[in-house]
């Protein structure tokens, strides 16, 4: 069964009756829970959220606003392998040195029975409380639950106060072990308007809300509060499969963001994110961001010696591209704000990926040239939220460069991608592009290459029963991408063929030429004289050949009879292999090599060999395509049964007899 | 006045003077490059002891960068605590004509926890900075200077611990009192110590190496201890943490901790005493008694690392364990020592060096920084029997792959004693594989596979899912059988000191078989075949190591369809050589029966590095066998 996910508004609901429930008591525990063995809807599960509760609202206590959210949770722990549900980390963020998040009201309490049969509480010991200081902007709470056992119930509870109102508090439904209950309660003072969005694959047991009266004063001035409870049982827990895009694209759970507020001081009302003309607006003004990619100044003398003897728009724009992959080096940070400025980080050569990109459009600009930059969401950041503005989704940003009718994506901090391909981790649906000059859309991030490569293999056997001929390889598009890193890992070219040729034991390399290794925008080509240990001599009845020597598949990648997920494939990819051989003549073919052609739905990919046979030369080739970037839970199984295929087509050789 | 002026301005005249760099890249010996892509070209250490409580260490060094594969050594990382304080730390960034490009200090680092990944808590902390260049090469230098308020950890040299960095030239110096009487450990170490006073009566040791080739990693090669140069150091008298001690062997060392760390940590609160008491009563032999304690402890606590202080080399309270039921290996280790003891059964509290690979204490050098994990080892007269604390499910006397076949310290109330953990032999760590299956018309497969497994690879399966579905989930990645789908499954485990655990399981798999031109293809290894055999390495350096051995043995039937003869040559290898033995044979019998048998055993041990390519081609030998397809074909 392949379930529906969705990403939702949750519409601003109508006001209904008295939403119940609420938290539940702390410290207490029922004979039930302790006695449970196992959580009937799911066997497999080592720990099981009983029930958990969170209320999240705005406090303006001391004269300071900030996001109160208490929370409180009991879960049962089967065994021994559920006990990291009793290890606790509570990541804290700092804004600067006046505000920071923190924790206060913490409390837990384990309960278990003991030796004796009689059940005994563990209360956690306030000295067994961790706080670290991880670097500058984290910090991490962290403690462990006393006294697990399996078997045990672990209940703690605490409150988070943070300066941070923008996001409000999201909640996860669902996590990595099931929960019977979980519910939120948010209440939103009237003069807050937050976008909420709800995905996921499962519905909310109970969505209400109820107004409350005066529950929000500030400076004398009193508002009313939207109660709002979202709640959902039984969610399954959430198990991640192979080749999966990011985990945050299907847990199920709540997000916020800030939409309006009424100013406190002067009561108009202050739009914070409403639409995309407003963000433009902002963006353009934000000093990390529209400010620095005005800032076409910086290289007035540096361009000059970079884009000399350039006439076209496209080889300036290279050119300038190649400058910035190689004097801004990348540190770890992503994010569509500069962390430095470019400035800095032309002066120091480091930067975060906004420095480089933005120090990219700025100095593209500054070349007459047109160039717009794009926020996206990288892959493991998840898709972004279409449904209404939210750029706090956003976590990367690249460059547009517009030449003519066409227009080219750039990122920079990879000094390895040749110009106009992003890096894997960009390929994400779709991104916003931001110019200086008209108002931001949308555009697709798609690949704008394949991951393509050709084995060309041409070998006579000789009378020693060793094979021997050239060995030609050909990459393109993330292919020659990728490979490239691989060769670059060796300090020189020889180092690289050495290595090679150690890896390959039966594989002698004779010879070897390595093409374009470093002019990015060609194919990679490498050929290399080879001889191959293939039989003692030629003087059997019988030689059975398998002509998948380089590498034969042998294991399906997918193993499971159905996913719950989309197959994040990477870059679509063509894979094709040619060998031909020529047999001395005192042999001739008895079990040929049947053709193969399978195809996949919506030509998605195919399988295709052929054989062929004249006089003594034998050609063999094969092709493997798979087009799509991304395959459909749906498309799921006709993926794996393609890959049973061609293990099965592989495994079968070619057997020559003595004439 | 005047001749102080002077003084400093001759001072200020002479620094830059003396450092005078040349870190232009010709300068490079031109045989230090192949394989680099870095190169220290200078490195100096210098340990100083003033006082047992105040340490200094100091370092400069420059690094050339020759490409961006070298670029961690451009991360400089200094770790320091409440004890271990950072002094200074200044550098320069160098092009490659050797001219200053930029500065850096402290001020441009980045202060970070130091993580340590398995910590939920550590008070160590790190400052980091990353020197950039726009072009290679490049050369960093710095300096970095730290003091420590102890001189019981002082350190080791080892010059060149990287693979793929050269080194042109690398010192480290020892300063200490006379009567410090400094204990140090040459590995490896191609020349001779020198010894000198210095003109404040400083007893200075001098170590030095210079133009260290790069090292490309080698397969199967053994501890880098066997044959990278280091020099280890160890105090006589000491400070650490409030704690005064000397040692000068083993012995010592194991009573010094024993008495000061370990001997007052062992108090139990009265019930906990009396509920022991209760429990092993009844029982008859101590070493009953002590399984059923080890049960108990194992079912009561679990594994939390917090490592604060001493807390490095001091275990947690046993009481605070019973109250708490969580501590790291010293806590645990510790506790069930103080459980025990209620039962009047003696048991040792032993340092060993953990991991896979198995690594010894040096059995003629004593000192502190050996070691990282604590097992237990109870000395019952010839039956010595060793507990791994940390795990809830590790069967009682059984240690594994984590801390087997090594030299261990236990600490003793009569001082520290070397004693060596159980090996595992070839014979012993066993993986039979049984199966019985039909290949059917259509080129399925169905039947039943059992596999034992025993000595080491009894921890091959996972003894912690609690419904088929995950081990069935499981198994699907490790067995390679094509379209496997598994009908029924069953794990049947002994839980004794030498462990076996049966894997039961019924199995189908469709296409298993090619079927081309009406012949059959059958890949006959049905699951444990081996991929790809290690690289060949050219000028190898190192012996051949084969860390621990094994015997795998597979039995395949495969009850053909009546009528068929084998076309494919039968498969018949045998291969013997001092460090294994592989057979491999695939025959078709006359019940109609396509018979596979499989034996491959590797013998734990060094062998010269001239048998590695002897190691290469036996594995190449291996991978081919297991690659064989049976052709199987209607007999006409």
């Amino acid at each position: 069964m392949v379930k529906k996910l969705f990403i939702l508004a949750l519409s601003a609901l109508t006001m209904t009756g008295i939403c119940k429930a609420g938290d539940f008591p702390y410290g207490q525990f029922t004979h039930e829970e302790l006695g449970m063995k196992s959580y009937a809807k799911d066997a497999s599960a080592h720990a099981v959220v009983l029930q958990e509760f969170g209320k999240s609202w705005i406090s303006t206590a001391g004269d300071e606003i900030n996001l109160i959210h208490e929370y409180h949770v009991k879960i049962k722990i089967f065994d021994s392998k559920g006990f990291d549900e009793g290890n606790i980390q509570i990541p804290l963020y700092k804004i600067d040195g006046n505000r920071f998040e923190t924790i206060t009201n913490l409390e837990g309490v384990t309960y278990y029975t003991a030796e004796g049969g009689n059940v005994q509480k563990a209360e956690l010991d306030p000295k067994q409380v961790f706080i670290e200081n991880t670097n500058k902007y984290w910090s991490q709470k962290k403690f462990a639950m006393p006294n697990l056992r399996p078997g045990c119930v672990i209940e703690f509870k605490y409150t988070l106060q943070s300066p941070r109102l923008f996001n409000f508090k999201s909640w996860n439904f669902q996590s990595d072990i099931p929960k019977i209950a979980t519910e939120y309660e948010a209440h939103i003072p009237a003069v807050y308007n937050y976008n909420a969005t709800l995905r996921g694959f499962y519905k909310l047991a109970n969505n209400k809300a109820e107004l409350e009266r005066d529950c929000f004063s500030i400076g004398g001035n009193r508002c009313d509060c939207s109660k709002i409870v979202y709640a959902m049982t039984d969610v399954p827990a959430f198990v991640e499969e192979k080749y999966m895009t990011a985990r945050k694209n299907y847990l199920s759970a709540v997000y916020f963001e800030l939409n309006d507020y009424v100013s406190l001081f002067n009561g108009s009302k202050v739009k914070v994110t409403q639409d995309w003309a407003t963000i433009d607006r902002d963006l353009k003004q934000d000093e990390d961001f529209g400010s620095q990619m005005r800032k076409t100044n910086l290289f007035k003398d540096r361009l000059p010696a970079v884009i000399a003897g350039k006439t076209t728009e496209l080889d300036k724009a290279k050119a300038i591209y190649a400058y910035i992959q190689k004097n801004i080096k990348p540190n770890q940070f992503y994010g569509f704000s500069c962390d430095n400025g470019i400035r800095k980080a032309l002066d120091t050569h480091s930067g975060n990926v906004a420095d480089v990109n933005l120090a990219l459009i700025a100095a593209l600009n500054a070349a007459g040239l047109n160039a717009e930059a794009v926020l996206l969401s990288t892959r493991d950041h998840g898709l972004v939220n279409k449904l209404y503005p939210v750029v706090s989704e956003f976590n990367y940003v690249i460059a547009k460069v517009n030449i003519g009718e066409k227009s080219y994506l750039l990122d920079a901090t990879d000094n390895m991608l040749p110009f106009g391909l992003l890096p894997m981790h960009c390929i994400n649906d779709q991104g916003r592009v931001v110019s200086l000059s008209k108002p931001s859309y949308w555009i697709d991030l798609k690949a704008s290459q394949k991951k393509t490569s050709t084995f060309i293999l041409e070998l006579t056997l000789q009378d020693n029963g060793k094979l021997k001929g050239t060995l030609s390889r050909y990459a393109s598009g993330y292919e020659a991408y990728e490979h490239r890193k691989e060769i670059k890992k060796f300090n020189t070219v020889n180092e690289y063929v050495e290595n090679l040729d150690e890896k390959l034991p039966k594989i002698k390399i004779l010879n070897s030429d390595i093409q374009n290794l470093d002019s990015l925008e060609t194919p990679l080509a490498e050929v290399y004289d080879v001889q191959i240990d293939a039989y003692d001599n030629t003087d059997h009845q019988k030689l059975s050949f398998n002509p998948y020597i380089l590498s034969r598949i042998t294991e399906n990648p997918f193993k499971l009879s159905e996913r719950d997920y989309p197959v994040d494939w990477g870059a679509p990819t063509e894979t094709r292999f040619m060998l031909t051989l020529h047999m001395p003549n005192q042999y001739t073919v008895e079990t040929p090599l049947q053709p193969t052609g399978l195809s996949l739905p919506n030509k998605g990919g195919m399988f295709v060999t052929n054989f062929t046979a004249q006089d003594n030369v034998y050609t063999f080739s094969n092709v493997l395509q798979l087009n799509n970037s991304i395959y459909t839970a749906e498309e799921y199984p006709y993926l794996k049964e393609l890959f049973s295929k061609i293990i099965q087509t592989e495994q079968t050789d070619i057997i020559f007899k003595k004439k | 006045m005047k001749l102080i002026l002077s003084l400093l301005l001759l001072a200020a005249l002479i620094t830059p003077a003396a450092a005078q760099n040349n870190y232009e890249i010709a300068a490079i010996p031109k045989d230090l490059l192949p394989y680099a892509s870095a190169v220290v070209r200078k490195m100096d250490e210098r340990t100083e002891v003033k006082s047992l409580d105040n340490t200094v260490y100091h370092l400069k060094v420059a690094i050339t960068i020759l490409n961006d594969n070298g670029d961690d050594h451009a991360e400089i990382v200094v770790p320091y605590d409440k004890s271990n304080r950072i002094r200074y730390i200044k550098g320069v960034v160098y092009d490659e004509f050797g001219k200053p490009v930029t500065k850096f200090t402290d001020r441009n680092f980045s202060d970070e926890s130091y993580a340590d990944g398995f910590s939920l808590f550590t008070d160590n902390r790190l400052k980091h900075f990353r020197a950039t260049s726009i072009s290679y090469p490049f050369t960093i230098e710095y300096e970095v200077e730290t003091t420590s308020k102890q001189s019981l950890n002082l350190g080791n040299w080892h010059p060149n611990p990287y693979t793929g960095t050269a080194v042109q030239s690398s010192t480290c110096q020892f300063v200490c009192k006379p009567d410090f009487n400094l204990h140090y450990k040459e590995l490896n170490y191609p020349g001779k110590v020198a010894i000198s006073t210095d003109a404040s009566g400083m007893k200075v040791y001098t170590w030095s190496v210079s133009n260290l080739k790069a090292i490309r990693s080698e397969p199967y090669s053994p501890d880098y201890e066997r044959y990278k140069t280091l020099v280890k150091f160890a105090p006589e008298k000491f400070y650490y943490e409030g704690y005064n001690g000397s040692y000068t062997n083993w012995n010592e060392l194991g009573k010094w901790q024993y008495e000061n760390l370990l001997r007052s940590r062992m108090a139990l609160p009265t019930e906990t005493e009396a509920y022991i008491k209760r429990l092993t009563d009844t029982i008859k032999t101590p070493k009953d008694k002590a399984k059923a304690i080890y049960e108990y402890m194992q079912h009561k606590t679990r594994y939390i690392s917090v490592q604060v202080g001493i807390g490095g080399f001091q275990p947690f309270l046993a009481a605070d364990v019973d109250r708490l039921s969580y501590g790291d290996c010293k806590a645990l280790v510790n506790y069930t020592q103080a459980l025990l003891k209620v039962a009047n059964i003696e048991s040792y509290y032993c340092i060993v060096q953990a991991g896979s690979h198995k690594k010894s204490l040096l059995t003629d050098f004593a000192s502190m920084e050996q070691g990282n994990h604590i097992i237990l080892c109870l000395p019952f007269k010839s039956d010595t029997t060793w507990l791994e604390c940390t795990s809830q499910r590790i069967p009682f006397g059984f240690l594994g792959d984590f801390t087997d076949d090594r030299w261990v310290l236990a600490c003793t109330p009569s001082g520290g004693k070397l004693m060596h953990t159980p090996r595992y032999t070839a014979e012993q760590n066993r993986q039979v594989c049984i199966a019985n299956l039909t290949l059917k018309e259509t080129g399925e497969i169905d039947g039943s596979m059992n596999t034992t497994f025993e000595g080491t690879q009894y921890e091959n399966r996972n003894d912690d899912d609690r419904d088929d579905t995950e081990r069935v989930k499981k198994l699907k990645e490790i067995y390679a059988i094509n379209n496997l789908e598994i009908e029924t499954l069953n794990y049947k485990r002994d839980k004794k000191t030498e462990p076996v655990n049966q894997e039961n399981i019924r199995l189908n798999a469709r296409d298993y078989a090619s079927l081309s031109s009406g012949k059959y293809f059958v890949t006959v290894n049905l699951a444990n075949r081996m991929r790809r055999p290690p690289r060949e390495v050219r000028n190898r350096t190192t012996d051949v190591y084969i860390n621990r051995g094994y015997t795998d043995i597979d039995e395949i039937t495969y009850n053909v369809p009546a009528g068929l003869k084998m076309e494919s040559r039968p498969l018949l290898v045998s291969i013997t050589k001092p460090f294994g033995k592989f057979t491999a044979t695939a025959v078709l019998n006359e019940k109609n029966q396509l018979v596979y048998k499989r034996k491959l055993q590797m013998i734990d041990g060094h062998y010269p590095k001239e048998s590695y390519q002897e190691l290469v081609d036996f594995f190449q030998a291996v991978v081919d066998a297991d690659d064989y397809s049976a052709i199987l074909a209607k007999a006409n």
